[in-house]
């Protein structure tokens, strides 16, 4: 092999074992930090053995490691997600939520909180989650009617914009009847969260974003076709109508799954994807995607932990954090892209 | 097109499932379910949405109106068996209480008992009720974190025994499905739907039950009952009130008619502007109304009492006129007889009979330094 | 005949309005098809709807005996492969993964590209001679290398045809030749068939075997190259008048000056080409002679002068020609001389020299112009 060759390979053999180092290291710190502070070996001795303090053993199985999974699950969602619509627009800033996902769903959450708790005392996770996903899949839906007829990325960017403030129109005009309550819990809902994740939530995230992952790994040699362009892609075989639509439907399905556990989470989708192709310098998709999802991992899992340790018992917004991390890389990119022009 | 098929059938079946739940919730479910019959019940006078049951042995069996259960267990003894599933088990003493509904503090406060609360779910600041604040600052009562992002470790690891929630709860289910996960018993007090001003300070006795403070919570709540029958004696000053604040969006959010707010006024010898505002039917107590629909109607208010508890405090008319312009217009503003809230209305739920005489001294001219709950704008 | 490539009264267009109707071609393997003619939508939409880009408002075509409609953009990966002009913005791509993907229709479920893929890969670059540029991220290289990145891709995917836009819009002349150079021994040694367009007249004279004239809507005339390049065709397609047009030597020239010359240049193997050109750029008409019609300076005084006396090729200048040419010289002021050698066939011009000196004409070296 040349030397070219080697040192590249050489040089992604390091990125990804130094990501998974900080993935490890991020996991440990997790489940060692918090409002009660875990040594070591209890940690040790809960995760892998019987015993140790029983409150301790609550707060790490009941509290901690299904955060830690719905970090690391949701994280690695965000930055596929985004990578898929950033390779597909070929659009710097496009992330999970161009396409109108979060308001469709922000949407349909604020009618179920308005109507159904207005009429009934409560509601359940479950419906909530289920709104959520639901109001996202119809945005989606309608998406892809356009994107069938519609040649033009640039159109379907602006089709998502504009479907994204007819629903936070809507959902405006629905707010108008709420009273204070839902209000401040719509508020709340889409300031996006990690806190309050079950087991049961875990599963049902790890089989949606595992197999949808596992699907857009598929895709990889079709989006390294079209990382040159329609024209060539098809030229290689690729169904462009077919291909459009799947990438949409994966990368919805992976920003869905999100919104509707822990509400919408801004930048991870834009940012990470950005981060991962400068450190590995290149954009060959077989490579970037799984590096992707081990980098929106990282990315989520260090952000969840400042968001809920550093002004403790308060929690700060998630969204604020990956924000605050997120836009400057943003920036950065712009400038590097724009610099070499 | 198939897809959005599927997509509306997961909704439809999606949205039955609370409706199976509430349905079934609604069903209140009589006795402990072992076959024993109680001793006596708990007398109310206004309250509507808790019982307290009394059983042989020192049990008491405390029922809210959205179908949670508990039975409280005296020191020393076991749970009976065969009680139902859904009972919840809490033995006396009961304490190590995470609090996170506002306007039980006072209440606490009242029985003196707040050392038996060691989570609240507001800062030290956000408190009025002394008592409190000084339990906060000496670190008996430690910040858990809002009841929407609760610090789910420090409750589980500081031991906490039970959490009293207000009705914003149900906003957030999965806050309470998490907390009764970790083994932590949810009270979702239900005052705020009581129709009725005097059945919100009944409650007191709710939780005179469950502490094992019942002398006490009969004696404070006569002492209100009291402040009310003096009230029943006023006569119908004939006066009309609107009370309301404007929220950021330029709307006037007012009480809907029927609510404890509006009671309130009427057993004080007024009379609240809007005959027919809102739905009885919907838990909502406040109505949202533009600007100008508001203005027809309560322009001719003779009173006006501005909300703070919501928007924050106003000190003079000018700054009440420059929230909206028509307020300028209304009759109450022309005249001089605008009265705001101090803020700690809501958290005083122990005082809404000395609240009825206050809007009583209002309504009759009285001098201002001796009414507490309000206060004039200049 | 069985051709390889072929339309059926093919009518091309967009959005269902047919902009070029009745198209028929044929082309066997290992022949080139060019497409000419003024700019304008029609070349571009041919060879888009070839290509599967665009779908044919009616007619078919048929590449390898199937419909190309019938075909699935698989089948049609193994059998055509394209280069574009258009603008392509590629992120942290180098030059060889550009031309990997070309392999795209052979490797596997996840595009891993096998050791045979990776000889296919450098034999190519290595035909079209950018194997330097391997290493090079592609968007970093000059548009010519692009283009020539973007012809090894299509070389290394192995097609049966390949269809080309406009394929040395940005080289410069050594690249030009170069890539045409290549296409032609792909056509013949793979028996690849081309299709593509050019603007370069020149070229497309030299590379063609076959030709497709496209002007506006119309297809005005299809056919091999020699039958195409006339001057009266070439005025014709691109409407020709401020210039000409030598199907000879595919060269072209300027408009001829206009006006009564007053100058008359004594020229003859290919001494008198500068000088015409640098009257024409002056603008000033003239007269020359006398030149034998073999002669280089003849084509192109053709194109630049008023009028020119000629003698029959290989023959001495004859008393008729020396005597139309005297009548010319001495309607001029000034005469300019390029000759400073003569030979056997045009000794008279000296003579003609004397003359004009005799009467009084002004008298410049060539040199002097230029």
């Amino acid at each position: 092999m040349e030397t070219f060759e080697k040192d590249r390979r050489a040089r992604y053999i390091a990125i990804v074992l130094s990501l998974a180092a900080a993935f490890v290291l991020l996991i440990i710190l997790n489940i060692r930090l918090g409002s009660v502070e875990a040594s070591l070996s209890d940690t040790m001795q809960i995760l892998f053995g019987q015993g140790g303090d029983a409150t301790l053993r609550s707060v790490i199985w009941k509290i901690r490691l299904p955060r830690i999974f719905a970090a690391i699950l949701l994280g690695g969602a965000l930055a596929l997600s985004g990578f898929l619509l950033q390779t597909f627009f070929g659009n710097p800033i496009a992330g999970p939520y161009i396409l109108g996902i979060s308001s469709g769903a922000k949407l349909v959450v604020a009618i179920v909180m308005v109507l159904v708790l207005g009429k009934y005392q409560g509601t359940s996770t479950a419906l909530l989650i289920i709104s959520a996903f639901v109001g996202a899949m119809i945005s989606m839906g309608f998406v892809m009617l356009i994107a069938r007829k519609v040649h033009r990325s640039s159109i379907l960017i602006v089709s998502g914009v504009m479907i994204g403030y007819i629903c936070s129109a809507i959902t405006d005009f629905i707010v108008t009847f709420a009273d204070d309550a839902s209000i401040v819990n719509l508020h709340n809902w889409s300031r996006g969260s990690f806190s309050g994740v079950s087991w049961d939530d875990v599963s049902v995230m790890a089989l949606v974003v595992i197999c949808t992952s596992f699907l857009v790994f598929l895709l990889a040699k079709p989006i390294g076709a079209y990382q040159l362009g329609e024209s060539y892609a098809q030229n290689m075989g690729v169904n462009i109508k077919a291909f459009r639509i799947a990438l949409v439907l994966l990368s919805s399905l992976l920003s869905a799954c999100v919104t509707a556990f822990a509400g919408p989470i801004s930048f991870v989708g834009i940012a990470v994807p950005h981060i991962v192709k400068a450190l590995l310098k290149t954009s060959k998709p077989i490579l970037v995607i799984p590096v992707c999802f081990l980098g929106g991992s990282i990315f989520c899992l260090g952000c969840d932990l400042i968001a809920r340790t550093v002004f403790s018992p308060l929690e700060l917004s998630i969204s604020s954090v990956t924000a605050l991390f997120g836009a400057p890389i943003v920036i950065a990119a712009m400038l590097r892209k724009h610099g070499r022009d | 097109m198939k897809l959005k098929r599927l997509f509306a059938a997961v909704l439809a079946a999606a949205l039955f499932l609370p409706l199976a739940a509430a349905c079934s919730a609604g069903s209140q479910k009589k006795g402990l379910g072992n076959g024993w019959e109680p001793q006596s019940s708990m007398e109310l006078a206004y309250a509507k949405n808790f019982s307290v049951d009394y059983y042989d042995g020192g049990y008491k069996l405390l029922s809210l109106s959205d179908g949670t259960r508990c039975l409280t267990v005296p020191e020393g003894k076991e749970a009976p068996d065969g009680i139902d599933a859904d009972i919840m088990v809490l033995k006396q003493p009961v304490n190590d209480i995470y609090l996170c509904a506002t306007s039980a503090m006072c209440l606490f406060d009242a029985l003196d008992a707040l050392d038996s609360i060691s989570l609240s779910g507001s800062k030290s600041d956000d408190w009025y009720i002394d008592g409190a604040r000084k339990a906060m600052e000496s670190g008996k009562m430690t910040y858990a974190g809002k009841y929407s992002e609760p610090d789910y470790e420090l409750i589980l690891s500081s031991g906490c025994r039970l959490a009293v929630e207000s009705t914003m709860i149900d906003h957030s289910p999965e806050v309470k499905e998490k907390l009764e996960e970790l083994g932590i018993p949810v009270i979702t007090e239900q005052s705020s739907g009581e129709e009725h001003p005097l059945g919100r300070t009944e409650w007191i006795k709710f939780y005179g039950a469950l502490l094992d403070k019942e002398d006490e919570a009969e004696k404070l709540f006569s002492e209100q009952a009291a402040f009310l029958d003096k009230a029943a004696s006023f006569e119908d000053t004939g006066k009309t009130v609107a009370f309301f604040y404007i929220n950021s969006s330029g709307y006037a959010i007012a009480r809907r008619s029927g609510d404890y707010v509006t009671k309130m006024i009427e057993l004080a010898g007024g009379e609240y502007i809007f005959k027919n505002l809102g739905d009885p039917e919907k838990s909502t107590s406040t109505v949202p109304l533009e600007m100008e629909e508001f203005y027809s109607t309560a322009k001719d208010a003779d009173y006006i009492i501005y909300n703070s508890a919501i928007d924050g405090n106003v000190a003079t008319l000018d700054e009440l006129i420059a929230k909206n312009n028509l307020l300028g217009d209304f009759k109450a503003v022309k005249e001089g007889n605008v009265w705001c809230t101090s803020q700690n209305m809501f958290q005083q739920s122990m005082q809404i009979g000395r609240m009825i005489l206050d809007i009583h001294g209002m309504l009759t001219g009285e001098d201002a330094s001796s009414i507490e709950f309000l206060y004039k704008l200049e | 005949m069985d051709y390889f490539f072929h339309t059926d009264e093919l009518t091309v267009g967009y959005d269902g309005k047919p902009l070029i109707k009745d198209i028929e071609i044929r082309l066997e393997k290992g022949r080139i098809l060019t497409l000419i003619g003024p700019n304008g939508a029609g070349k571009s939409t041919i060879l888009k709807t070839i290509a599967k880009y665009l779908k044919s408002i009616c007619g078919a075509v048929y590449i390898g005996g199937g419909s190309v409609a019938e075909m699935s953009d698989a089948e049609m990966s193994h059998l055509v492969s394209v280069v574009l002009t258009q603008r392509m913005r590629t992120e942290l791509m180098t030059c060889a993964e550009v031309v990997e993907t070309g392999r795209y229709p052979y490797t596997g479920r996840l595009g891993i590209l096998s050791d045979d893929d990776r000889a296919e890969v450098r034999d190519a670059m290595e035909i079209v001679n950018v194997w330097d540029l391997r290493e090079r991220d592609f968007m970093q290289i000059s548009d010519g290398q692009r283009q020539r990145v973007l012809l090894a891709r299509a070389i290394c995917q192995r097609p049966q045809m390949i269809v080309l836009d406009e394929p040395t819009s940005f080289l410069d002349v050594r690249y030009q030749l170069e890539l045409l150079q290549t296409l032609r021994d792909m056509a013949r040694e793979r028996n690849i068939a081309v299709v593509m367009s050019l603007h370069e007249l020149a070229l497309a004279q030299r590379i063609s075997d076959d030709v497709l004239c496209v002007k506006g809507e119309n297809i005005t005339h299809y056919g091999p190259a020699r039958e195409i390049f006339t001057p009266e065709l070439v005025n014709e397609l691109y409407d020709l008048r401020d210039g000409s047009y030598d199907t000879l030597f595919g060269s072209l020239e300027m408009r001829r000056p206009e006006g009564e010359p007053k100058l008359f240049v004594i020229a003859g193997g290919g001494t008198g080409a500068d000088v015409y050109r640098g009257l024409q750029k002056s603008g000033t008409p003239f007269y020359t002679g006398v030149l034998s019609e073999s002669d280089v300076d003849c084509r192109i005084a053709s194109a630049l002068a008023a009028k020119v006396v000629t003698e029959k090729a290989f023959c001495r200048i004859s008393d008729a020609a020396f005597a139309e040419a005297l009548e010319l010289l001495q309607k001029c002021g000034e005469v300019v001389d390029c000759l400073s050698a003569y030979g056997e066939t045009n000794s008279r011009n000296a003579e003609l020299f004397e003359r004009a000196k005799k009467l009084g004409l002004t008298v410049r070296r060539a040199e002097e112009l230029v």
